[in-house]
C-alpha cells in the first residue's frame, strides 16, 4: 500500500508533455478542439484543508492525470461558500469553470435559509461523488457503550447532557438533533455547544468539554483510531472499511438516521451537454478505479457515483428530508 | 531517549541532498511570502500543494512546512522596515521595530527579529521533540472556559497598548470589537451587521484590515508628511552590539515560553501571543519607559513568541491531527493526500516520515538565521529608497494581497476603507494596535464565552470552577488594575506609546 505512496510520480508531467505534443501535431489546422482545451479550474467555497477541499483535490488529481490537462483546485471561501457558488454560476459555462458542489451549499443550505442568493437550479449538475458518513462519537473513557446508553443517559438527564456541534447548520446539527429526536430525548433541556468547524468540536469532546457528538467520518478518523475518542455507530448502509467493529445506525437500533455529508461537482447554467457527459464518465471510471478509490479511503471518503439526472434527484430529495428538520431544530432562516 | 534515537535517524533522511533542496526551497519561498503583505503562509501552502502529485511525501511536507516557518522570519522584515506586517503576528512588531527603523537602527532590529526567531524557534522545536505527545493531551484539557480566561487576560494589554490617551484606546479597541462582530452569530447563525449582502456576512476579513490599517494608512501618512524615504538617518551598524543581546537574552526565553505554551493550543491564534509576548516584556523590563519608542526588546519578544508559537503548532497537528491556524490547514490536508492521516498513530506508524520532518525544521531555522543575516545589509538599505518609488510599490502588494485572501475585490474594497480609518485614527491620535488585538481576541472570545455558558445550561459557574479559568481571569483583572494604577502614577510613561 505504501509503495505507491511513497513512489515519485513523474507520469503525469510526461503526461502533460506528450499530450500538448501531440495535439500541436494532429490538431493544428483544426478549428474544434476537444473539450478540455485548457487549464480547468474547480473552485471551493471552504477554505484549504476541509471536507470539500480534499475532495476537490481528489478529483483534480484524477482529472489532471487522465486528461493530461491541468485541472487545478481554487479556494474561495466567505459567506459559508456562498460567495464561490454565485461567482460560478455567473461564469462562462464552457467547462472550464467548475465547482465543487456539496451538502453546505445545495440541499442543507436551501432547507436551513429561506433567502439564499441563488436558486438550486441555477447549478448544472454533473455527477454525485463523494459521501463522508455520519459517525456518532463519545470520549474514549465514556461510560457509553452503545448508542442506546446514551440515549437512555440524555433522556433520563437532559439538563446536563451536553453535545458538540461543528456549526450551526452543519450536517451535525441535523445529524445530532436527528437522533435526539428519535431517542425521545427532551432536545430544548440539552446543552448544546456550537464550535467553529467539525475538529474543535472534537478536541473538546475528546478533552471531555462535551460528552457526544455526530461528525463526518473524515473528521472524526484520526481521533478515534488514536482512541482518544470512541465510536458508537456510523450512519451508512454498511460498516466502514476503517471500523469494521462499529455498527450501523441500523445495527445499533436507530434504522431511521439518515444525516449524510457529501460533495459533488457542478457547473454554471447551460454547460454544454458534452462537457457534462465527458466529466460524468470520467468520474463514473473514477468510482471503479481501484486506486481512486483507495485513495479516496485514506482520506475517509466513500465514493458513490451518481450521473447528473440521478445527482440532481438526490439533492431533491435531500431537500425534502433537511426542509421539516431543519423547521423543527429552530435553524431555519 | 528514544526520541532522541528517532531524531537522529531523522536527521539522517533530513540530510539528503533531495531533502536539503527542499528545506531550502521552502524556506526561501517562505521568507518571500512572509516579506509580501497580505500574501501569507496559507496560500503559500496552498499555491504549491498542487506539487505533492509529483513529489514523495517527505521532501513534500519539509518543503511546505518550511513555508510556514519561514513566513513568520520574513514577516516582521516590512514590519520593521515601512511598519507594514506582513503577516498577523508581526502586527505587535512594527511598534518597536518602526522606530528604530527611523532612527536608522533597522539593522540590529532586522538581526535581532532573526536571532530571537531563531533561537525561540529551535527551543520551540526541542519542545516538540521531547514532549509532543504528551503535551497534545494537557491541550486537549483546555477547554471553552479556559480559552475565555486566556481572552480576558489578553485583553488586559489594550490597556497598556493605549498610549497617551487611556480613552482613545479604549475607543479603538470598541471599534475593533465592532468590526470583529459583522458577520453570522457563531453559536445561533443570527446574521449582525450584514447589510443584506453575502460578502459581509462571510465577515470582515483580517488580511484585508490589517493591509489597508498599516500599509494604506502609513502611504497615505507618508505622502502627506511628504516624505522622501522611511529614514534619513545614516544606517549604522547592521548587527547588534553584545549589550543588544545580553538585553535581549531574557525577553527571548521568555517569549519562547510563553509563545511554546499558548501555541499549543490549538484554539489560540499566534496574533494574539505575540501582543501578551511583548506586554509581560513590557512589565519585567529594566528599560520599560523605551517601549514604543524602539526598545529592541520590543521586537525580540513579539518575534520570539511567533516563532515559539510556529514550532508548539505541529504539536497538536501532528499528535492530534487538529490544525491551529488556516495554514496548518492547508498543511493537513497535504498530508492527507499522502494518506498520512496525522493523530495518535502518526508518531507509531510512520516513525520515518514525522522524524525527518521534525529534523528538517531544526536544519530549516538554521537556513533561516544564516540567509536572514546577510540579507539585513540589504533589507536596511530599502528604507533609503525614495518613497516616490517605495509607495506605488506598497500600495500594489497591499492590493495583491488583500484581493489573494479570498480572491474577491471585495476584500480590496475593505483595505481601502480600512487604509482611510487607519489615518484618520493616527492624525487624530487613535492607537490601532488596540483595534487590531479587539479584532483578533473579540471573535475567540465571544465563542468562548457562549460556549461556556451552553456547557452549564447557560450558567456561567464554570468561569469560576475550572480553576485554571478562575486563574487566569483573576490574573487578567490584577494586570489591568495595574497597569491603570501605573498609568495614574507615571503618566509620563505613556506619552508617546501606541
Amino acid at each position: 500500500m505504501m509503495r505507491s505512496v511513497f513512489r515519485p510520480r513523474v507520469a503525469p508531467v510526461a503526461a502533460v508533455v506528450a499530450a500538448l505534443v501531440f495535439q500541436m501535431m494532429l490538431l493544428a489546422p483544426a478549428s474544434a478542439q476537444e473539450y478540455p482545451t485548457r487549464q480547468i479550474e474547480i473552485v471551493v467555497g471552504f477554505a484549504p484543508g476541509g471536507g470539500a477541499d480534499v475532495a476537490a483535490r481528489l478529483i483534480s488529481g484524477y482529472a489532471s492525470k487522465k486528461w493530461g490537462k491541468p485541472v487545478t483546485v481554487v479556494n474561495q471561501p466567505g459567506a459559508s461558500g456562498m460567495t464561490a457558488t454565485r461567482q460560478v454560476i455567473n461564469a462562462r459555462p464552457d467547462g472550464h469553470t467548475l465547482f465543487l458542489d456539496v451538502h453546505a451549499v445545495s440541499s442543507m443550505l436551501f432547507a436551513s435559509q429561506s433567502d439564499v442568493p441563488y436558486r438550486m437550479e441555477d447549478k448544472t449538475p454533473i455527477a454525485l461523488v463523494t459521501f463522508d458518513p455520519v459517525i456518532y462519537t463519545v470520549k474514549a473513557d465514556s461510560p457509553w457503550k452503545t448508542l442506546k446508553e446514551v440515549a437512555e443517559a440524555a433522556k433520563a438527564n437532559p439538563k446536563s447532557f451536553r453535545y458538540g456541534l461543528g456549526g450551526v447548520a452543519a450536517v451535525a446539527a441535523f445529524s445530532v438533533s436527528q437522533f435526539l429526536h428519535a431517542a425521545g430525548v427532551p432536545v430544548p433541556e440539552t446543552n448544546k455547544v456550537v464550535f467553529a468547524g467539525g475538529a474543535p468540536a472534537l478536541a473538546a469532546l475528546a478533552g471531555g468539554h462535551v460528552d457526544f457528538a455526530g461528525q463526518q467520518w473524515s473528521e472524526a478518523a484520526p481521533l478515534i483510531l488514536g482512541k482518544k475518542i470512541r465510536a458508537l455507530a456510523v450512519v451508512h448502509p454498511t460498516r466502514l472499511p476503517t471500523f469494521p467493529d462499529v455498527p450501523t445506525a441500523k445495527e445499533a437500533g436507530f434504522p431511521e438516521l439518515n444525516v449524510v455529508g457529501w460533495q459533488g461537482l457542478s457547473g454554471p447554467p447551460k454547460l454544454p451537454a458534452n462537457v457534462v457527459a465527458k466529466w460524468s464518465a470520467l468520474l463514473e471510471a473514477a468510482s471503479k478505479d481501484p486506486e481512486f478509490l483507495q485513495q479516496a479511503e485514506k482520506v475517509y471518503k466513500v465514493i458513490v457515483h451518481k450521473g447528473p439526472e440521478a445527482f440532481w434527484q438526490f439533492q431533491q430529495e435531500e431537500l425534502k428530508k433537511y426542509l421539516p428538520m431543519a423547521t423543527q431544530i429552530g435553524i431555519r432562516k | 531517549m528514544d526520541a532522541l534515537n528517532h531524531l537522529l535517524a531523522g536527521f539522517g533522511e533530513a540530510l539528503t541532498w533531495q531533502n536539503l533542496l527542499f528545506a531550502l526551497f521552502g524556506t526561501v519561498l517562505g521568507t518571500l511570502v512572509g516579506v509580501l503583505p497580505g500574501v501569507g503562509p496559507t496560500s503559500g501552502i496552498a499555491i504549491l500543494l498542487p506539487l505533492t502529485a509529483f513529489l514523495p511525501p517527505t521532501p513534500a511536507i519539509i518543503m511546505l512546512a518550511a513555508i510556514y516557518y519561514g513566513a513568520m522570519y520574513g514577516g516582521s522584515t516590512t514590519a520593521i522596515l515601512v511598519n507594514i506586517p506582513g503577516e498577523v503576528a508581526s502586527v505587535v512588531t512594527t511598534l518597536d521595530g518602526y522606530q528604530m527603523a527611523r532612527q536608522g537602527r533597522a539593522g540590529p532590529a532586522l538581526a535581532i527579529a532573526a536571532i530571537s526567531s531563531f533561537v525561540a524557534g529551535t527551543l520551540g522545536l526541542v519542545g516538540l521533540t521531547f514532549f509532543a505527545p504528551a503535551l497534545a493531551d494537557l491541550a486537549l484539557r483546555v477547554g471553552p472556559p479556559e480559552y475565555f480566561g486566556l481572552v480576558v487576560l489578553a485583553f488586559s494589554v489594550v490597556v497598556s497598548l493605549s498610549g497617551a490617551s487611556l480613552l482613545k484606546g479604549l475607543a479603538a479597541g470598541a471599534l475593533g470589537i465592532l468590526v470583529a462582530l459583522v458577520g453570522l452569530d457563531p453559536q445561533s447563525g443570527v446574521r449582525r451587521f450584514s447589510l443584506g449582502t453575502a460578502e459581509l456576512l462571510g465577515g470582515i476579513d483580517f488580511i484585508a484590515v490589517i493591509v489597508g490599517l498599516f500599509a494604506i494608512a502609513e502611504v497615505l501618512l507618508a505622502v502627506e508628511r511628504r516624505a522622501a524615504a522611511v529614514s534619513l538617518a545614516p544606517i549604522g551598524r547592521l548587527m547588534p552590539s553584545w549589550a543588544d543581546i545580553k538585553r535581549c537574552t531574557g525577553a527571548m526565553l521568555r517569549s519562547t515560553g510563553i509563545g511554546f505554551a499558548l501555541g499549543m493550543l490549538p484554539g489560540c491564534t499566534p496574533g494574539a501571543i505575540s501582543f501578551v509576548a511583548y506586554d509581560v516584556e513590557r512589565r519585567v523590563s529594566p528599560s520599560r519607559a523605551q517601549f514604543g519608542q524602539g526598545a529592541i526588546e520590543g521586537v525580540a519578544a513579539p518575534e520570539g513568541a511567533n516563532n515559539a508559537t510556529t514550532s508548539a503548532g505541529f504539536v497538536p497537528l501532528l499528535a492530534l491531527g487538529l490544525p491551529s491556524t488556516p495554514a496548518l490547514a492547508v498543511l493537513l490536508s497535504g498530508l492527507q493526500i499522502y494518506g498520512l492521516q496525522p493523530g495518535p498513530l502518526l508518531f507509531e506508524k510512520q516513525p520515518a516520515f514525522v522524524w525527518a520532518v521534525i529534523a528538517s525544521m531544526y536544519i530549516g531555522n538554521v537556513m533561516l538565521l544564516v540567509l536572514n543575516l546577510p540579507l539585513v545589509g540589504l533589507w536596511a538599505r530599502l528604507v533609503h529608497v525614495p518613497y516616490a518609488v517605495m509607495g506605488p510599490m506598497i500600495l500594489v502588494f497591499s492590493v495583491v494581497g488583500a484581493f489573494s485572501v479570498r480572491n474577491t475585490l471585495f476584500d480590496v474594497g475593505v483595505a481601502v476603507a480600512f487604509g482611510v480609518i487607519g489615518y484618520v485614527m493616527t492624525r487624530l491620535g487613535y492607537p490601532t494596535a488596540p483595534m487590531v488585538l479587539a479584532l483578533i481576541l473579540t471573535p475567540l472570545g465571544e465563542s468562548a464565552l457562549r460556549q461556556t455558558l451552553s456547557m452549564a445550561g447557560g450558567s456561567p459557574v464554570l468561569l469560576a470552577t475550572r480553576p485554571l479559568a478562575a486563574l487566569f481571569i483573576v490574573i487578567g483583572v490584577a494586570l489591568t488594575a495595574w497597569s491603570l494604577v501605573a498609568r495614574r502614577k507615571r503618566p509620563e510613561a505613556f506619552e508617546s506609546t501606541g
